[in-house]
């Protein structure tokens, strides 16, 4: 009996041990369930793509002859009659900020200077306006082309529209018979229709400033088709997002450009505002993305997502980084060249200057409350210092500022030595740097085109230039690790300074007593122990 | 034997010289050749030999004196669409040949089929 009572009491012992280890379980796997701003992102995005309720090949506007590409854009607009005007009113087709002052408007038609083509001229550089949305380069004179963001087959419409022109002349059956062929397949373009996709935006937004890569770091052509890894939300093994999944559009204002206004004033999620723009990530993660224990949802109203969650840039193809516009215009055996470097990248060109560029890139982190704020052709500079072209507002007292990552290029640019302006010089077409490799004729013209005065002396000056780095979001498990940021002397915010960040920083004072407090601590074991040698050797003795 | 090596040389320089004489000599339409290009691989793409109708090689995949070798051998087993190259009059080719060697990657311009 007494046997049998010890053989139950080891058997439960066992089972207690066992539950020991079996018990947490259900805890772990609360740890393990889906943050909760993951789960209500998955919900804001339930539904597949926007399904289309029309088959444009059915319309009879456009089952017509197109001889050319405004002729396309009316049929669009004879049903879509609201789009033309709508789109006349946004930042795409005006290049101009309405928010900024009259006097000295900003965008691409205002007096906004970049880091890399310099200006547009008042939309007068007709390199600049390849990417204006219309059928030619005449800028706001020229028909809108809806194609360019709808279209969903790539073609080279110019060519096309010409080879037209020649067969449909010729006096040769044969070639008549391949006009017929020409115009199907204008009229299989005209009538591919869709939502924008990344191809669409891309085809401007990924080689913006002059070349794949150049501007952006975290919007190049690996976009077009990348993977999870590049992007969670947009790879073809991840969510698949088009750009205007997140860039919602209101009658063709797209949501997502900064100048001096914010993306958006709020951070409100779906939840809170429906019909919010799905820009920033509070959008759909909520402001409180993490597990409810998480200590990293205590940081969401000082560090933006993006801080840890786009921990590099520029993953596939490099960046541009600098842009050096002082040594352009160098001739070898009296002839124009080009060096490559790295990456098969141009590091010399005589039209552009010296370049470097980057891949894998860390960003640089400023406190950021939503707003670029710039320097434009009319602005007066100090040539002694960085001349901040484009640079973050927002420091740690503005309760709308939180730490954010940017891509920082940097460069040299011409500027007027007497007047302390920015040159706005003309590069493109017969009479621009590009074919003169006259700065003095380039800068008047690019003057004159702002109404601006030059006064002949020109200089040149370090120029800055920062892009907010929210697209190529890593997978979490890729996410930055407390110890990036919370490191001495390492700190991917070393940067930032003015306030207490633990790992990071050191108030001396309590440096100061928490080394007494151990000396001290160490001391009295010291004395203790002496004490008890002596008294134990005075016992011994007696 | 060096004779005949030297006559076997000279008559192959002939040959050759011939060729690309008898190719540049007329040149053909460029502007038609494109189509009658895209064309060949169309028609290949509807029979389901090929995936995609797009042509198989750029113009800007070689040079205009590789482009004039593999019109002189006649050689377009790298364009596969057998079927439809053996086709192609010896116009069309001369039109074909003229667009590829025209935007080939040593050219002026050179161009992808777009």
């Amino acid at each position: 009996m007494r046997l049998k009572l010890t053989h139950t009491r080891y058997v439960l012992f066992v089972l207690w041990i066992c539950l020991l280890f079996v018990a947490p379980t259900p805890s772990f796997a609360k740890q393990e369930q889906e943050a909760p701003g993951l789960e209500l992102a998955r919900q804001a995005v339930k539904t597949e793509k926007k399904p289309t309720t029309a088959d444009h090949s059915q319309f009879k506007a456009l089952q017509q002859a197109f001889t050319s590409g405004p002729e396309i854009s009316k049929a669009c607009i004879s049903c879509h009659t609201k789009a033309a005007d709508q789109l006349k009113e946004t930042l795409h087709w005006t290049w101009r900020d309405a928010n900024s002052p009259k006097d000295n408007q900003k965008g691409k038609a205002g007096y906004s200077l970049n880091n890399f083509c310099i200006s547009a001229n008042g939309m007068h550089d007709h390199h600049c306006n390849e990417c204006h949305i219309g059928w030619n380069t005449e800028g706001k004179k020229a028909e809108i082309d809806c194609l360019r963001c709808h279209g969903q087959k790539k073609i080279n419409w110019e060519e096309v529209f010409e080879d037209y022109r020649y067969f449909t002349e010729s006096e040769d059956p044969e070639e008549n018979a391949l006009a017929k062929d020409v115009q199907a397949e204008i009229r299989e373009a005209a009538q591919s229709i869709g939502y924008p996709t990344r191809k669409n935006c891309g085809s401007c937004h990924f080689s913006g400033g002059g070349g794949d890569g150049v501007k952006h770091g975290d919007l190049d052509s690996s976009l077009i088709n990348p993977n999870r890894e590049l992007d969670v939300h947009m790879g073809y093994d991840g969510q698949d997002f088009d750009c205007v999944r997140c860039h919602t559009t209101v009658a063709h204002k797209v949501a997502g450009r900064i100048y001096g206004t914010p993306a958006s004033d709020t951070r409100q999620s779906l939840l809170e505002h429906d019909m919010e723009p799905k820009i920033m990530c509070e959008s759909c993660h909520s402001d409180n993305p993490h597990q409810s224990n998480s200590k990293m949802n205590d940081h969401t109203d000082k560090v933006a997502c993006q801080s840890c969650h786009v921990p590099e840039f520029a993953k596939v193809l490099p960046v541009q980084v600098w842009w050096d516009w002082s040594r352009a215009g160098k001739k070898k055996d009296g002839k124009l060249y080009d060096v490559k470097g790295p990456f098969d990248k141009p590091v010399y060109q005589s039209g552009r200057g010296e370049t470097k560029w980057e891949k894998n890139v860390i960003p640089k982190y400023f406190w950021f409350n939503g707003s670029i704020q710039g320097v434009t052709a009319k602005d007066i500079i100090d040539p002694s210092k960085l001349v901040k072209l484009a640079w973050p507002d927002g420091d740690r007292n503005d309760k709308n500022a939180r730490i954010f990552p940017f891509n920082v290029h940097l460069g040299k640019q011409p500027y007027d030595t007497e007047n302390k302006t920015i040159a706005a010089p003309l590069l493109s077409g017969e009479q621009g740097y590009w074919t003169t490799f006259d700065w003095q004729d380039s800068i008047q013209r690019g003057a004159d085109y702002l109404n601006l005065p030059f006064s002949g002396k020109i200089g040149f000056v370090e120029t800055g230039y920062v892009f907010p780095s929210t697209h190529m979001v890593a997978p979490r498990e890729e996410a930055l690790e407390c110890n990036q940021c919370h490191i001495r002397p390492e700190s991917r915010l070393a940067n930032l300074t003015g306030f207490y960040m633990p790992g990071r920083d050191r108030v001396k004072p309590v440096d100061i007593a928490g080394w007494v407090i151990v000396l001290c601590s160490f001391g009295g074991i010291v004395l203790h122990a002496l004490g008890r040698i002596f008294t134990n050797g005075r016992k011994k003795e007696e | 034997m060096l004779k005949r090596l030297v006559l076997t040389l000279i008559s192959l320089v002939f040959v050759f010289t011939a060729a690309g004489i008898g190719l540049a000599g007329e040149t053909g339409n460029a502007r038609k050749g494109k189509y009658t290009y895209r064309n060949v691989y169309k028609s290949c793409n509807e029979h389901g030999e090929i995936d995609s109708p797009r042509p198989v090689l750029n113009p800007d995949a070689k040079t205009q004196a590789q482009w004039t070798r593999v019109f002189e051998k006649k050689d377009f087993g790298e364009f596969k669409c057998n079927g439809e190259w053996s086709k192609l009059s010896d116009k069309d080719l001369n039109d074909i040949y003229t667009y590829l060697h025209s935007y080939a990657a040593d050219s002026p311009s050179p161009a992808k089929c777009k």
